[in-house]
């Protein structure tokens, strides 16, 4: 098919036009052969009334009334025809007699001669009926074949778009690879091309932009080592000289310098996990393995803090997924709990398993006694460098921003669902990750 | 009577019509050339054999137009094997194929519109009767060159199967007419297939047109038309294999 517009036209036209004229020459057969049948008709009704006119007393029915007056006097009538004159008026009329309504035909050939014929109304309808009938059914019989072809035509000169509908709609949110189909028509190549030149101009911008926040994240991480062991040997040397420092700018040095170095550690992390980037490596592992391994990672800090910890539910949990996606999910929430609740607060762990719309799910639960989030804030804080309170937040905690917009993208790899709500302790905030199994 | 002006145009025209389409389906390509080198010895030999008809059935006793449409139709045949069997020169002989039988059909179709006694066809019924006709070959024409170009698509080798049966269908009335001329022994008649499918009815006219359906052949007629179909189905794929 090389134009859709040109396929549908010729077909279409060739269809109406090939139905349409057989249907024509059917209905002009058919009409023909009851025509034909009608002219026989009048035939043996002729013969019959000559014959009966040589048959006295004859009651044959015939289709006909027949009167021939002479000198004003019925000289011959058929059976169905009454004694009286059929009709008074020249030419055709229409009368009641015999209990039926009647086409009549008056003529007087001469002044002496009068022939009055007469055919029942109804019977006249029923023939022309059958004529007109026979020649309408054909038309009618062909349109559900129109219909069908109608429909098998369009379907398969719109199927070039059906299966580029289909082949966008299959493709994965990280397949830009281009579209390719069999036998274009010409009204689809143009937009074939365009979308193809758009996937290839998208993934050039997509490589362009992860290489280049890799790159930039990559180029600092060095440096900011470097600053950090420096201020760090130069903290020192202060203390030793004992230089003092009542405006505490070295500690504000230092906390500036350890707050960039997470915000680039959590840029290169949510560059990694993000959707439209990340090649996730599924495998089954154990969710709750992974939490306890991460309990143990963060313990050191859940301790200094002298808050507790507890992981409840299942003790094993297996599922499909990529294990360093996930470890960095349970991390990014223990750390959150852990930073933004006070010391000597509590967080808490839960892993169940749930049946919902006939799929299995693996639920993970987050929870910690800290000051929580407002509800009305709950969609932002999964925006990228959104921080509640933005830098001031009442926790002085160093935080990028980035934590949950990273656990968001990695719950959306998974094709799961996050969502917030209030802790079940009297205050904090309440993470619930749901997984499919 | 216009079924009759119908029925002698579909049956001078569809066989063309398919054969056109087969061909456009072919060499789909140069289909404008193909149209263009059809064109041109059609009107040449309509217009010799229309001006020359009386002349022509004059000679061999009486037996020449026959005689030269059997010539005509046996032409189609060698050039359609022809075509097929060497790429050069295919589109032209394909062309001339087309236009022989064109030629047959054009000055039949002539001779039933300008032959006197033609009193009973009233102009209305002619222009109607010639309309409907051309119409309906044209449209089935349309329809088996959008057909075969999907079964090209699909790969299904029809192609060759179809064209074979339409070069062993001018051979087919080629016998037909040189058995009523003479020219050849009809033998015996091998089958009686006319209640089954008549030649009169719209499927058998369709066959008829397409692959030469006949519901009583001779002997001979069989013999030639599978001697025929399997020489050209031979060529055909032959031209197959070397794509």
């Amino acid at each position: 098919m090389r134009s859709l517009r040109r396929y549908l036209v010729t077909v279409l036209i060739a269809l109406f036009t090939l139905i349409s004229f057989v249907a024509a020459l059917q209905s002009y057969k058919q009409s023909a052969i009851r025509a034909e049948a009608l002219f026989d008709q009048d035939l043996q009704v002729l013969a019959s009334s000559l014959s009966q006119q040589y048959q006295a007393g004859s009651q044959q029915e015939l289709g006909l009334a027949l009167q021939v007056w002479q000198k004003g006097e019925l000289v011959y009538r058929s059976a169905l025809a009454p004694e009286t004159s059929m009709s008074e008026a020249e030419g055709f009329s229409e009368h009641n007699f015999a209990g039926k309504r009647w086409r009549v035909f008056r003529q007087t050939p001469t002044d002496l001669l009068t022939v009055i014929v007469a055919q029942p109304l109804k019977q006249r309808q029923q023939l022309a009926d059958e004529v007109i009938t026979a020649s309408i059914y054909p038309v009618v019989l062909s349109l559900p074949l129109q219909a069908l072809l109608i429909w098998l035509v369009v379907s398969k000169a719109l199927s070039p778009i059906k299966r580029f509908s289909a082949q966008l709609s299959s493709k994965k949110a990280n397949d830009l690879s281009p579209v390719e189909l069999d036998q274009v028509p010409a009204e689809l190549d143009q937009m074939l091309k365009t979308t193809n030149q758009l996937f290839a101009r998208l993934a050039d911008a997509f490589e362009r932009e992860k290489r280049f926040a890799s790159d930039v994240a990559h180029e600092l991480r060095t440096p900011l080592s470097v600053l950090q062991v420096n201020l760090h040997n130069a903290s020192q040397q202060w203390q030793r000289s004992g230089i003092s420092d009542p405006e505490g700018s070295m500690l504000a040095l230092q906390a500036g310098v350890e707050r960039m170095s997470a915000l680039i550690e959590q840029i290169m992390l949510l560059n990694r996990t993000n959707p439209e980037h990340f090649q996730a490596r599924t495998e089954q592992l154990d969710l709750a393995g992974l939490c306890r391994q991460v309990v143990a990672d963060w313990y050191p800090q859940i301790d200094s803090k002298q808050q507790q910890i507890e992981l409840l539910g299942l003790e094993h949990l297996s599922l499909k997924g990529d294990a360093f996606a996930l470890r960095l999910l349970v991390s990014n929430l223990v750390g959150n709990a852990s930073k933004y609740s006070a010391v000597g607060g509590s967080i808490q762990l839960e892993l169940s398993i749930e049946q919902s719309n006939e799929q299995q799910q693996a639920i993970l639960v987050v929870q910690d006694n800290g000051p929580g989030i407002a509800p009305e804030e709950y969609t932002r804080v999964f925006d990228r460098f959104y921080r509640v309170g933005g830098d001031r937040h009442q926790s002085g905690t160093i935080g990028s921003g980035l934590g949950l917009a990273i656990v968001r993208d990695i719950v959306v790899l998974h094709q799961g669902r996050i969502s917030l709500g209030a802790s079940d302790f009297s205050s904090g905030l309440k993470v619930t990750v749901e997984l499919p199994l | 009577m216009l079924i009759n002006t119908v029925l002698m145009f579909l049956r001078e025209l569809l066989p063309l019509c398919l054969l056109l389409a087969t061909l456009l389906v072919w060499h789909r390509s140069v289909w404008r050339s193909l149209v263009l080198y059809f064109a041109l010895p059609s009107v040449l030999m309509l217009s010799l054999i229309s001006l020359q008809m009386v002349w022509i059935s004059e000679q061999l006793d009486g037996l020449g137009l026959e005689l030269l449409y059997s010539f005509l139709y046996l032409s189609c045949f060698v050039l359609l094997c022809l075509s097929a069997l060497k790429a050069q020169w295919a589109l032209l002989r394909s062309a001339l194929a087309a236009a022989c039988l064109f030629s047959i059909g054009g000055s039949n179709l002539l001779l039933y519109i300008w032959l006197p006694g033609q009193a009973e066809n009233t102009p209305a019924d002619l222009v109607l009767g010639s309309a409907l006709g051309v119409g309906i070959g044209a449209s089935i024409a349309v329809l088996w060159y959008y057909l075969l170009s999907e079964l090209k698509q699909w790969r299904i080798s029809s192609f060759a199967l179809l064209l074979s049966l339409s070069g062993a269908r001018q051979v087919m009335m080629a016998s037909a007419l040189l058995i009523q001329s003479d020219w050849l022994v009809a033998g015996p008649q091998l089958w009686q297939t006319e209640q089954l499918l008549s030649e009169q009815s719209e499927l058998g006219f369709f066959l008829q047109a397409l692959m030469g359906y006949e519901a009583t052949p001779s002997l001979s007629q069989v013999l030639l038309y599978v001697l025929c179909f399997t020489l050209l189905f031979w060529c055909c794929s032959l031209m197959e294999k070397k794509r």
